[in-house]
């Protein structure tokens, strides 16, 4: 049996049977979280699944069973995790969210944890329609797009990954379900990364909006996928001299971790430090009704929510009650000043 | 109006009605006053009755001094300052006859009230010859000094109070210490007549002190190891937030330097009650603190929290609803919203302090009973507690060791547990254990679905009721462990009086209004919900319950009206009324009264 770096096999990062619609895209991605989470070699306990509502954050019953998680309630996923990252900032924070989740109900919460630069990493499966109440449309979805009943959405979409650059988050990347090479780099250097690490997949919802036509369905998003670069993702611990150099041009970028994203061009070179080019490939691939995927933006000098709060090292969580409750001392003090004492 | 020279003295029992703008610095001199008045004897009280604003409404500040130690605003004004122009001509309209009125000439505009004694005091322009720039706001000191003058608070008094509010700021405290004196020596060479009330030195406790309920409630949390306060700022419960911050660096930094709770200001109030869960969930002690809007935003978890059994504390300063309502006024509006918050069938504990005292306590014990029993605990103040200032003798360090409740840290300790399930009842006390994130014990996928006893997915209608049916049981569990209720009863056992909360500040004097009229009447402050068992005892031993309160519709006699096996129910009347203000003893004790000749 394959033993990852910590001598774990890959059952130990798997979770229970999924419920979800044979072929859903967000299966795809619980496998790739589970790739990733065993090719990292993190221990499973260390890490925590946090999820909202919707056919996207039930995911988290079906990958990692010996890692604790949090179901929470609609759209307010990104505040629970804030909660329990302030107090255990050694837990590593994998969240799992829809397009209803964060582009709808959830953009509120969504908006303040990039601010924030929480740190944690937070995937959003994103199909372009609500699945478990039967098909509406979501914020996500293309102007113009026809269910197969029902009238015509006319409005825009919001972009979660420009959004989310524009907020200044440390680390945005879109992919896809069916990428299953690029989106294990992009979880992979995504655990690696310290401070909010956003990622749009779009997952085909088979069931309600798997038609040709749709943006968003398997066929489409294989036709019209603009990727950036390749990219390879070199953990900490595997010497980066013993990789193969590649033939053409690339970057590498570190990651906190000490592992390596390595950034193969393909076509233009795509520079993401520059928060404006990666606006502009999105607002590009928009206009030709494309889907640009990769690393769009990377920031890695942000303070992170818990280093801005300037908290004690000993995760909150683990303090005595000696640390945590003043003393007698200390009240018969505060008690005499007001006195006047 | 001629006045006697010799006239009978009315010490220590008065009512000061102060009118003045919103947003004028007035809040310093009647503070000023507030405090002169304590140091030279304990029974004083102040209300500040201000508007939703920055600057330029009416706002009124209450002072009341009684030697019986009757503390809600009187039901009048025995001396009336008068300096806002606004207000002017209605403030003198409500005056009885007799009033004294003290006033700022420079304002133009009439005192037609020959009834009234009426004292005149070019007060901006006096102000304007210490510092023209200044006047506006120090011209409120020189009432001050005529309110020194007229009453005969002591110079040391002054001083002292004048420091402490500008603590350290010694240019601050010259000028305004030059004003009030300059109020004082006007009044002294301008003022031949004198008026009957006097504040006279008492034998007082010297450990006493007059501190606000939100400041003691932010101590109390400090002191009860509060890691996270996320808060959205909402009158009145922001000074609550505002007071932990203040505090925290003193008293909680580490070793490292690093401070031991986080501070967040949320984007609204359903993230800080997402991050009090989530810092729960994570096995630290999560805190928020809000008014009934915030409540209402955050129903939505706090059933989350309480059906996932997951341990957080949010504070309620109640203030007056529904909607935005009056956002600057006392109501005890939210209880039975508290009690039952969010969709389903819930049951919370509402921890329910009455003193200040209470809300230092309840500020540590909320954390306590949270953790003991995996839930939200609410604490439910009011903005007359938590805003305005109250007597403490100071406070008392808790006497017992933080309760972190039935966690499981180690394997060994997991071992110990026969037959562990994150929602099994091991114990027979509605109570399961649990373990943390990160500690690697038999994780589970935390939800608000439906589970089964190892926490997982489940719509089994058996184990749904097995579920709610034990977090029943559980919550029921707490009645005898949260604070019992104080009771004060007559031998007589005749009339019963229920009350919680701030009405802790009327009682004494509601009580004596009572009894002068020949009546013999027990009271009962309920201090918690679901509450104690001897609340029922205590109405089962009279025949007469008065459920007293400050809302419309009675919500803790509709609670005890519920929950109270049937034959005490018919003994039980709800006396209920709220218009805003802080509970005039006078309004309460006739609605009583006319309750108990109706039901004679």
């Amino acid at each position: 049996m394959k033993l990852n770096v910590i001598d774990l096999e890959k059952s130990e990062y798997t979770g229970g049977k999924s419920s979800l619609c044979p072929g859903c895209g967000h299966d795809q991605i619980s496998n790739v979280i589970i790739q990733a989470a065993w090719e990292n070699g993190i221990p499973p306990e260390g890490i925590a699944k946090m999820s909202g509502i919707g056919c996207s954050s039930k995911t988290p019953a079906y990958f990692l069973g010996k890692s604790h998680g949090f179901n929470t309630v609609h759209g307010r996923m990104p505040s629970v995790t804030t909660g329990a990252s302030m107090v255990n900032r050694s837990l590593s924070f994998l969240a799992v969210s829809g397009d209803g989740d964060t582009a709808s109900i959830g953009i509120g919460q969504f908006i303040h944890a990039i601010r924030r630069n929480l740190d944690m990493v937070y995937i959003i499966e994103n199909n372009g329609v609500y699945g478990l109440t039967k098909g509406q449309y979501s914020a996500t979805v293309e102007r113009g797009s026809k269910k197969k009943k029902g009238a015509m959405n006319e409005q825009p979409p919001i972009d979660l990954c420009a959004m989310a650059i524009n907020l200044g988050c440390s680390f945005v990347a879109r992919s896809f379900s069916g990428s299953k090479k690029q989106l294990t780099s992009i979880i992979r250097a995504a655990m690696g990364h310290r401070g909010m690490a956003v990622i749009d997949v779009i997952s085909p919802c088979v069931t309600f909006s798997n038609n040709d036509e749709s943006y968003k369905s398997y066929n489409y998003v294989k036709e019209n996928d603009e990727v950036l670069h390749l990219l390879d993702y070199i953990p900490h611990f595997t010497p980066i001299e013993e990789v193969d150099i590649p033939e053409g041009e690339f970057d590498d970028i570190q990651m906190f971790d000490g592992s390596t994203l390595r950034l193969e061009t393909v076509g233009d070179e795509h520079d993401p430090s520059d928060p404006m080019s990666a606006l502009s490939a999105i607002h590009r691939a928009e206009m030709d009704n494309k889907h640009v995927t990769g690393l769009l933006y990377y920031d890695n000098s942000m303070q992170t929510a818990e280093e801005a709060l300037g908290l004690t090292e000993t995760p909150l969580s683990a303090l005595s009650e000696h640390e945590l409750r003043p003393s007698a001392d200390a009240l018969d003090d505060i008690n005499s000043r007001f006195r006047g004492n | 109006m001629e006045m006697h020279v010799k006239m009978e003295r009315i010490c220590n029992d008065f009512t000061i009605n102060i009118a003045t703008a919103n947003g004028t610095g007035s809040q310093s001199s009647n503070l000023i006053i507030l405090n002169s008045m304590f140091h030279m004897a304990d029974p004083v009280s102040g209300k500040n009755l201000f508007p939703s604003n920055i600057s330029g409404l009416p706002t009124w500040f209450i002072i009341r001094a009684s030697d019986n130690g009757y503390q809600s605003p009187g039901d009048k004004a025995h001396i009336q300052v008068l300096m806002n122009k606004d207000t002017w001509f209605k403030d003198l309209e409500s005056l009885e006859p007799g009033t004294i009125v003290i006033y700022n000439e420079d304002a133009k505009l009439p005192v037609d009230r020959d009834d009234c004694p009426s004292f005149g005091m070019p007060m901006t322009k006096m102000a304007r010859g210490i510092n023209p720039k200044l006047a506006r706001l120090m011209c409120n000191m020189y009432y001050v000094g005529a309110l020194a003058h007229l009453l005969g608070i002591e110079q040391n008094a002054l001083e002292m109070a004048v420091r402490n509010q500008f603590k350290g700021k010694e240019k601050a405290i010259e000028l305004n210490l030059r004003a009030i004196s300059e109020g004082l020596d006007y009044a002294t060479e301008n003022w031949e007549d004198e008026i009957p009330y006097r504040v006279e030195s008492r034998e007082k406790d010297p450990d006493s002190f007059l501190i606000e309920g939100n400041e003691a409630i932010a101590l109390g949390s400090i002191f009860g190891g509060i890691n996270m306060l996320s808060w959205y700022p909402i009158t009145p419960s922001s000074s609550l937030a505002e007071g932990i911050i203040q505090w925290l660096p003193e008293l909680r930094d580490a070793d490292d330097g690093g401070s031991t709770c986080a501070v967040i200001q949320a984007e609204d109030e359903l993230a800080a009650a997402g991050m009090v869960i989530g810092a729960g969930w994570a096995g630290g002690r999560g805190m928020t603190c809000t008014s009934g809007p915030g409540i209402s935003l955050m129903s939505e978890f706090i059933g989350l929290a309480y059906f996932a059994e997951v341990p957080g504390v949010i504070w309620d300063v109640n203030r007056v609803g529904p909607s935005t309502g009056l956002p600057t006024r006392t109501q005890q509006g939210d209880l039975s919203m508290l009690y039952e918050a969010s969709h389903g069938d819930t049951q919370h504990i509402v921890l329910i302090p009455g003193t200040v005292d209470e809300c230092f306590e309840y500020g540590w014990r909320t954390f306590d009973y949270a953790e003991r029993f995996q839930t939200i605990v609410f604490g439910f103040s009011d903005l007359d507690l938590g805003m305005n200032r109250w007597s403490t003798s100071g406070f008392e360090y808790p006497d017992s060791p933080m309760d972190r409740g039935k966690v499981l840290r180690s394997q060994e300790e997991m071992d110990a547990v026969e037959n562990y399930g994150r929602y099994r009842d091991v114990d027979g006390d509605g109570i399961p254990y649990r373990t943390l994130p990160g500690s690697g014990l038999d994780p589970i996928l935390y939800r608000g679905t439906g589970h089964d006893e190892d926490g997982i997915y489940s719509e089994d209608p058996d184990v749904y009721y097995a579920t709610i049916s034990r977090l029943k049981k559980k919550i029921e569990g707490a009645r005898d462990l949260l604070p019992a209720p104080i009771i004060r009863e007559e031998e007589e056992q005749q009339i019963g009086v229920i009350y919680y909360g701030s009405m802790e500040n009327s009682i004494t004097e509601i009580d004596d209004m009572l009894e002068s009229t020949g009546l013999s009447v027990s009271t009962c402050r309920v201090r918690a919900l679901p509450y104690h068992s001897e609340v029922e005892a205590f109405i089962e031993r009279h025949e007469k319950v008065i459920v007293l309160e400050i809302n419309r519709d009675g919500q803790m006699y509709g609670i005890l009206r519920k929950e109270l096996p049937a034959h005490l129910i018919p003994r039980l009347h709800s006396v209920a009324y709220t218009d805003g203000l802080p509970p005039r003893a006078r309004v309460y004790a006739d609605m009583i009264l006319d309750t108990l000749e109706v039901t004679a």
